[in-house]
């Protein structure tokens, strides 16, 4: 895969801290890779892994579930529930045939616009080692 | 249950019959003690220097050949107990010193083994009821001042021997046998046996002096203690010092096996010399 | 098919600068049922606006997208403009291409107007599947009810009476007054506790909107803000305190003389009685473990000498339901358990008290009267050693905070203690002296200067006896000394710790607490007496260590916000949260399981089939608790419960359009 291959990353981001910190990045003019694209939800709680799943299924290179720092949750426990079904959806999905490095959870506080910014470019950069995700997409 | 047995170095040379009375209170109890194969010094004095790793080797070569023969160690020596308990629990949680000395005693040892005091077999396993039924002969009440000093409680998260600002186990193993265990101030504070260096040694004197008088005051006629080091100094500075009192110091093993049916001059008592009074006051020679 | 507006901004250059604003308003034309795309220079504008709201009201519009800056800049301020035009709010989406693209991609105009077509195309599909929401409306109880009747709570109850609306203020102990009415004189103006305390007491008690449910403890609340239902749990007095007249009569007559914990530990009681002679309610209560009637003894004394035959052994505990609006929870606070303390000997010689024995011994309707004297024998003591951080600021064997007041107090108590005893000596050893507050550091001046307290800085390692004196060996850091002090009194200013069952009720009223118990507020800093419990406030020490100013000031908050919220007739909530759909909901209750905020609810549906009734679990969402976070929604199994603005089909649909226009731009 060239350089110039721009993947798809789809960004599931909680509205109180990752969300916050994706702008904090903006204002803060931190450049990333224009790869990711941020869905806002009120608590990464809210996220099915079956949306992961489906965004695998639609073409998506790689997906990012991100909240709070766990004990600093908005609702005080919903990255919990995040930490618990995301370990195990994550084994679920490399047993589908994913590669590991597509599916990232991240904890980004509204005060971690650079960490934001790191984690887009790391996962950009991973994931056009892996190159594009042919394992689940459907053809449309 | 079998244990690996560790006397330390001081029972093995001047305190023999410290090493005595332990086998015999043991054999009385049950225990069975089988001393561990060449041994050496635990080093005395648990480094703080982060980067002592070399002072670490013998406890180090200890632990691990007790658990190389599959038992669990006991001491009675405050100053073997604290060395190796403490280096046990570093070897379980500093993974870069247990790496350190893995390669240098060339023994595969990750801290799985357990370090006893002999008090505390006979407290969690034995328990000083069943002390209590198997003595032999009773002391008549007499009066004695337990003496914990410092290495046995402290770091008390690290030894968890007993409760660190009020510990009751000798309390509880002289009641046990049948003597009076005497409450006093300074039971748990420093005898001094470390300051003797230089200028320090009047400090030294000072500390000694004020156990003793403390344990006078509060009408004791003896003080026992588990550490050979302040059974030392404590008879040492109350003979150096001129017009201090004197209280006969005791090993616990002492009159613990004594209880238990051992001979007065096995146990080490002298009853024309130091333990006149004591021996006297318990009656030498009688076996119910 | 809904009729889409989208609304391209250029920030200035902010945007457009490195976005191609033209081309996203174009491309989005394209996509199915939008049926107006634009790009003005500044959206948020009065003529950006008014662009909006003429397109809204010309086409018809069913739905709108602002591409401009975050939702956290302008999403108000574009769901008012549509509100205006007529349209639903909660059918405008922002789509956020600045923070999240034009700033972040400022080298690459095609890859950053690729990503801003993606970030439109994504919320017109999320905003094609938005519901007109209206706010969730829920009537108020006009009552408050105010846990713990201390000075906070006496406070905050006399605040929200004062504003007209009726309060229940709920005392586990028989009488009101709390930590306070304990005290002797009070920092740092030396005016008697009593003095400030017994008027607000009397006042509480006579105030016609404040009902006073002494000797009570809450059992369960259930309900949510504005409507919460409590049940309290009324303990035997023994007393009928309608036909009691506060006579005391049976006080004097009771033979049964115990320990005095008001007295901690200095004073004793009768098993019949109040604790001090100012209790409101000015009514007695038995002890039952000390009472010789209630233990089987052959005693009438205190019924016999009743004039008016209040006394009542039969006497059984009482369950009562009231319904509140809101609540405060001003609970207090506790001290280390003496056991902690073991070097110092607290518990173990008598002439080694805590600071609340002191205050006890200096307040004049204490045990002595208000003269210090040494519990062993009664003397005078001419050497006192007042010991700070007795437990506090000591993880490693007491607790790792502040306990806040004790600098100040045993400042005060230094003072005290020379005003009682001139020749007397006091000593006091110390962290660090903290007295941050209004005259405090003057005070503590005075105590040095003119009160003649001698500071160390240093702790103190051994305290025993030695002949009739204490012996308080400690350190002086400051001169590097070894301290010994023959002492005849010992104060130990012990570390101030959550009530013993903080926890337990913490879980009652779900409101979180800290590592040590201390019941947590919804921000530490601007929400200091709300709760993430909507509706459920907390004030003064039950927070943490609080001075009674400190406490006054957070009951008043908290008051002026239970004011605020009755004030209103009804309640608007959040309509962004969970909903079920009853036909799908098979009743597993996982969702009850997830909910952070105990705001789902099993219910049964019944229906008649033939000629029986069929009833089915279901659940129901209550929406006065619900916050919104979605968590319930991934439990479920059956795909019943949904969360507006935020349903499946709309993340999904976003989810696809991200991914169809990222594949049509490779």
């Amino acid at each position: 895969m060239s350089d110039s291959w721009q993947p798809t990353i789809v960004a599931f981001a909680c509205q109180w801290c990752t969300y916050a910190g994706a702008d904090l990045a903006g204002t803060s003019r931190i450049p990333y890779p224009p790869s990711v694209r941020v869905i806002k939800v009120p608590c990464s709680a809210r996220v099915d892994p079956s949306f992961v799943i489906r965004a695998f299924q639609r073409g998506a290179d790689g997906v990012l579930v991100s909240g709070c720092h766990p004990g600093d949750c908005h609702y005080m426990e919903g990255n919990y529930l995040t930490r618990r079904r995301f370990s195990l959806a994550k084994p679920f999905m490399s047993y589908l045939g994913l590669e590991p490095g597509r599916v990232r959870v991240e904890w980004i506080s509204a005060a971690e616009g650079q960490r934001f910014a790191e984690i887009v470019r790391e996962m950009t950069g991973d994931i056009r080692a892996l190159g594009p995700n042919r394992k689940m997409r459907e053809r449309l | 249950m079998k244990y690996g047995y560790y006397p330390g170095c001081t029972l093995h040379q001047q305190a023999e019959e410290f090493d005595v009375t332990t086998r015999e209170s043991a054999r009385a109890l049950g225990i069975e003690l089988e001393e561990l194969d060449s041994w050496q010094c635990c080093g005395a004095v648990f480094p703080l220097a982060t980067d002592a790793v070399i002072n670490l080797a013998a406890p180090f070569r200890a632990l691990a050949a007790a658990y190389e023969a599959g038992v669990e160690l006991v001491t009675v020596c405050a100053g073997c107990l604290n060395v190796l308990r403490r280096t046990n629990n570093l070897v379980q949680n500093d993974d870069e010193t247990r790496d350190k000395l893995v390669d240098f005693v060339e023994e595969d040892y990750a801290g799985e083994g357990r370090v006893h005091h002999l008090l505390e077999l006979l407290r969690d396993e034995v328990g000083f009821e069943s002390v209590s039924e198997r003595t032999k002969r009773d002391l008549n009440g007499l009066r004695i001042a337990p003496y914990y000093g410092c290495l046995l409680l402290r770091p008390p998260d690290e030894m968890e021997f007993d409760d660190a600002e009020d510990p009751q186990i000798l309390e509880n193993m002289l009641a046990g046998i049948g003597a009076h265990p005497v409450s006093y101030p300074l039971r748990m504070d420093c005898c001094g046996a470390y300051l003797p260096i230089g200028e320090l040694e009047e400090r030294r004197n000072r500390a000694a002096v004020a156990v003793m008088r403390s344990a006078s005051a509060a009408g004791a006629e003896a003080i026992v203690t588990s550490c050979p080091l302040c059974a030392h100094n404590l008879e040492q500075c109350a003979q150096d010092v001129p017009g201090a009192e004197m209280l006969p110091v005791l090993y616990f093993s002492q009159v613990l096996a004594y209880a238990l049916g051992l001979d007065a001059d096995s146990c080490g008592l002298e009853p024309d010399g130091l333990h006149a009074g004591v021996c006297e006051k318990i009656g030498i020679g009688e076996v119910k | 098919m809904r009729k889409i507006g989208v609304f391209v901004c250029h920030c200035g250059l902010n945007i457009a600068g490195t976005v191609d604003v033209k081309r996203v308003a174009e491309r989005c034309a394209e996509i199915p049922g939008v049926v107006h795309s634009e790009d003005y220079s500044y959206m948020c504008s009065d003529p950006g606006q008014n662009l909006i709201a003429e397109a809204i009201e010309e086409k018809d519009l069913e739905g709108i997208v602002v591409a401009a800056c975050s939702p956290t800049m302008h999403e108000p301020t574009f769901r008012a403009a549509a509100e205006a035009a007529g349209l639903n709010p909660y059918q405008v989406q922002m789509a956020n291409i600045r923070e999240q693209c034009s700033w972040v991609h400022p080298d690459d105009e095609e890859e950053a107007t690729r990503k801003a077509e993606g970030i439109v195309g994504a919320a017109v599909e999320k905003v094609r599947r938005d519901e007109p929401l209206v706010p969730h409306e829920i009537p108020i109880t006009k009552k408050a009810m105010v846990v713990g009747g201390g000075i906070t709570g006496m406070q905050a109850a006399l605040d929200i009476a004062d504003a007209g609306y009726p309060v229940i203020l709920v005392e586990r102990e028989a009488t009101i007054g709390g930590r306070m009415a304990q005290l002797s004189e009070t920092f740092p103006t030396l005016d008697c506790a009593s003095c400030i305390l017994t008027p607000k007491m009397a006042e509480v008690g006579r105030h016609p909107l404040i009902e006073l449910m002494a000797y009570s403890e809450v059992e369960e609340v259930s309900g949510s803000v504005g409507n919460f239902r409590v049940r309290v749990r009324q303990k035997p007095t023994y007393v009928d305190w309608d036909a009691c007249m506060g006579c005391m009569q049976c006080q004097q007559q009771c033979p049964s003389e115990v320990e005095s914990e008001f007295e901690r530990g200095l004073g004793t009681k009768k098993a019949i009685g109040v604790d001090f002679p100012q209790a409101i309610p000015n009514r007695p209560k038995i002890d039952p473990e000390h009472c010789a009637h209630l233990r089987g003894d052959f005693c009438w004394l205190c019924s016999r000498s009743c004039p008016v035959d209040a006394i009542d052994y039969e006497q059984e505990e009482r369950i009562v339901e009231e319904e509140v609006g809101a609540i405060v929870l001003s609970t207090g606070y506790d001290m280390l358990p003496q056991e902690v303390l073991g070097e110092y000997g607290y518990g173990k010689y008598p002439d080694v008290i805590d600071s609340m024995a002191f205050e006890r011994m200096k307040s004049s309707s204490g045990p002595t009267g208000g003269e210090i004297r040494r519990p062993s024998d009664g003397e005078i003591p001419k050497e006192v050693v007042f010991i700070q951080c007795a437990g506090s600021r000591d993880p490693d064997k007491g607790q790792s905070y502040c306990s806040k007041i004790c600098c100040m107090y045993t400042a005060k108590h230094a003072t005290l203690y020379h005003h009682s005893v001139p020749d007397g000596q006091a000593y006091i050893f110390y962290t660090d002296v903290r007295a941050g507050g209004k005259g405090y550091e003057e005070f503590v001046q005075r105590t040095v200067e003119e009160d003649n307290a001698l500071y160390l800085r240093g702790r103190v390692s051994r305290v025993y006896p030695e002949g009739d004196k204490i012996l308080v060996k400690g350190v002086d850091t400051l001169s590097d000394e070894n301290v010994e002090i023959h002492a005849d009194l010992v104060v130990l200013a012990t570390a101030v710790t959550p009530r013993t069952d903080a926890r337990e009720m913490a879980r009652i009223f779900n409101v979180g607490t800290d590592e040590h118990g201390f019941l947590n507020e919804a921000h530490i800093k601007l929400r200091p007496v709300e709760t993430t419990t909507p509706g459920v406030y907390v004030a003064g020490a039950v927070r943490g260590p609080r001075d009674i100013s400190d406490a006054a000031a957070e009951a008043s908050g908290a008051a002026s916000k239970v004011a605020m919220l009755l004030s209103r007739e009804e309640m608007e909530t959040d309509p962004l949260i969970a909903e079920v759909d009853e036909g799908d909901c098979s009743g597993c209750l996982w969702c009850v399981a997830a909910c952070p905020f105990d705001a789902i609810e099993e219910k049964y549906l019944t229906r008649r089939v033939g000629d029986r009734e069929v009833s089915r679990r279901v659940v129901e969402v209550n929406v006065g608790v619900c916050q919104g976070c979605g968590a319930c929604t991934v439990a479920c199994r059956d795909g019943a419960m949904n969360l507006k603005g935020y349903k499946d089909e709309q993340i999904l649909a976003e989810v696809e359009s991200i991914c169809l226009i990222a594949g049509s731009q490779q």
